[in-house]
């Protein structure tokens, strides 16, 4: 087959791939913009939305329920960490927190391993995701489209929460200005646990639609935060738009980059980051502040 | 001198005699065991010249490690050489890596400083991986530990574990003795104050960045070395060298040994290492342990242990009213 042909199967590869990391790095740097904290437990969160999912899929064998139940224990678990944990390190500065929720990924990757093993798990999907149909000229599995359906819906369903509501515009200015948000009298600690909750909601979401797609496997979390950390460096610490266009475009570097060069795919995505780094400091839609 | 520096001087004295004389005290078994904990001592105090005394939490310190470590068995192996040109060799490549890899990631501190060691760290470790044909991949690369050859004496076998137990001890005290200096020279307290205030020290007149650079091509340096002699005591050296988890592993011991102190690292890298020896033959879960005396410490000790000591020590022995204490610092 000529490179040609796979392009548009590789690059549509590489938007199903892009969708799910946006899911997972878009609260990741809203979390950063507001808190300063780089949650360093944010894949962690996502992977555990993967194996709780597998649990609760093989208790009731309903996949449309995991992708209820999961996500929201992720999210009360993300809001425990935040309340019990998080707060109490806070006034120590960022570094304390960055530390802390390290090592809370360090302990829940430990736990998973404990509690599922370290084998892969798989993951059996319903038969209405199972099959493939004919798209772009070859047999294209279902299950991806329906990850890319998903990102998309809950993406658009974001931006009109944060850009058309009041509680949107109450996280967009704690993101912009938290004092002044303090100081017009709207409890932001409270403001913090909620998006807290939210972005770990959404990761378990990535998790759960994930985990079939990219294995469920104890380096689940490892795997995708060093992606994880170039979208936020990228797009800019706590940009929602820049974290949109460089998860899309490190989609598009890992996909079309093992169409190209295999062997050196992996290296596109540092190369993007070193070169963002040297013209935008502060990445492609980062402000310094 | 007081008598609290008599104190020290006595205690540095006792401590150096018993590390000489430790081949005579413990056996071969204990002693392998404490070469690991002398070698992680070095990584952890290199690693500490940026966290604790420069402030800069870095996620990537294995980078210069591994670096190391290939270094040295690869000159052992293709290029013959002889023990302490390889070891150099080691510390000099991770220097190189500081200076290349310091030039983009110290331009800007704080978590991007976290992001981008991380991200760096990621990179040399897929050039490891994919470099097979130097590397060996995931299967790695051996070579025998080589003699040690003096000038206008002769070459020492390096093969018995006690002349390996004093060649390393050698070369970490030098090292200690260096970067125990390097906090009084002018550099030294330059690093100490960009982490207390970066920007007076740029009203000043200080070059900030380069500053920076230079302090991680010192850290790089001794990271390096440390790999290199690790890579010379397992004779083999493989991607495990040089990936997340040693990256984390002395920021680990570096934290719960306290970055506050100069002697905490090491005490940190002796501890875990000695916890690591016992649990991991009684439990297989010895890295949820070490995970939760981990965030334990960040919530309660942020000092760490050696933090939690001098507190004990005030507590006990008094401390005088007014005395700054250290362990304090950083709480408000």
């Amino acid at each position: 087959m000529n490179i040609l042909a796979e392009l548009p199967v590789q690059a549509l590869h590489g938007l199903v791939y892009g969708m799910l990391l946006f899911l997972v790095a878009s609260g990741l740097t809203l979390i950063f913009g507001m808190m300063g904290v780089l949650n360093f437990a944010h894949g962690a969160l996502y992977m555990l939305g993967a194996y709780f999912s597998y649990t609760i899929l093989q208790l009731t064998g309903q996949f449309w329920l995991c992708l209820l139940v999961a996500p929201l224990v992720v999210a009360l678990a993300g809001i425990l960490i935040e309340r019990f944990c998080l707060r109490k390190v806070h006034s120590y500065g960022h570094a304390h927190e960055l530390l802390l929720t390290f090592g809370m990924a360090y302990i829940i990757e430990e736990l998973v391993k404990i509690f599922w093993g370290n084998e892969p798990l798989r993951v059996v999907l319903p038969s209405l995701l199972a099959g493939s149909i004919p798209l772009l000229g070859i047999e294209y599995p279902v299950y991806r489209l329906f990850i890319l359906g998903v990102s998309i819906v809950v993406f658009i369903i974001m931006f009109f929460v944060l850009y058309k509501t009041r509680a949107g515009i109450i996280v967009r200015a704690s993101v912009a200005n938290k004092r002044m948000v303090d100081a017009l009298g709207f409890n932001v600690p409270l403001v913090f646990l909620v998006l807290f909750g939210m972005g770990a909601w959404l990761a378990g979401l990535a998790g759960v639609i994930g985990g079939p797609y990219l294995i469920t496997n104890p380096a689940m979390a490892s795997t995708i935060i060093i992606d994880l950390f170039v979208v936020v460096v990228v797009g800019g610490l706590g940009s929602i738009q820049g974290a949109l266009i460089a998860s899309l475009l490190i989609g598009q570097l890992q996909s079309i980059g093992i169409l190209i060069l295999p062997q050196f795919a992996i290296f596109f995505e540092f190369l993007l980051m070193a070169l963002v780094l040297i013209f935008r400091p502060h990445g492609l839609m980062g402000e310094s502040k | 001198m007081t008598s609290s520096a008599w104190l020290k001087w006595l205690l540095l004295a006792a401590g150096l005699a018993v590390l000489a004389a430790m081949p005579w005290l413990v056996g071969e078994y204990p002693l392998n065991l404490i070469i690991t904990m002398i070698i992680y001592s070095l990584f952890a105090l290199s690693y500490n010249v940026l966290f604790g005394q420069a402030g800069l939490l870095s996620f990537g310190h294995a980078a210069y490690f591994g670096l190391g470590a290939y270094t040295s068995v690869l000159l052992f192996k293709d290029l013959g050489f002889s023990l302490l040109p390889g070891i150099l060799g080691a510390g000099l490549a991770g220097g190189l890596l500081g200076v290349l890899l310091g030039l983009f990631v110290v331009r800007l501190g704080g978590t991007y400083f976290a992001l981008l060691t991380l991200a760096f760290n990621a990179l040399i470790y897929a050039g490891a991986e994919k470099w097979r044909g130097l590397t060996g991949g995931e299967d790695g690369v051996a070579a025998m530990r080589p003699d040690l050859h003096i000038p206008f004496y002769g070459d020492v076998g390096m093969f018995s574990t006690v002349h390996w137990y004093y060649f390393v001890l050698i070369v970490v005290l030098l090292s200690t003795w260096f970067c125990w200096h390097f906090t009084r020279t002018p550099l030294g307290r330059l690093n100490e104050c960009l982490r207390e205030n970066e920007d007076r020290a740029r009203f000043i007149g200080y070059n900030v960045y380069m500053s920076k650079v230079a302090v991680n091509v010192i850290s790089a340096f001794f990271a390096g070395l440390a790999g290199g002699m690790a890579g010379a005591f397992q004779e083999f050296v493989t991607v495990t060298f040089i990936n997340l988890d040693k990256a984390t592993d002395v920021l680990i011991m570096t934290f719960v040994g306290g970055s506050g102190t100069f002697w905490g690292p090491i005490l940190g890298a002796c501890f875990l290492t000695y916890l690591n020896q016992v649990l991991s033959d009684l439990t297989e879960h010895w890295t949820l342990i070490q995970g939760i005396i981990f965030v334990l410490l960040v919530m309660y000790a942020p000092q760490g242990l050696s933090g939690l000591l001098i507190s004990l020590k005030d507590r006990f022995w008094g401390a005088r009213a007014g005395k700054l204490n250290p362990a304090a610092k950083g709480e408000g």
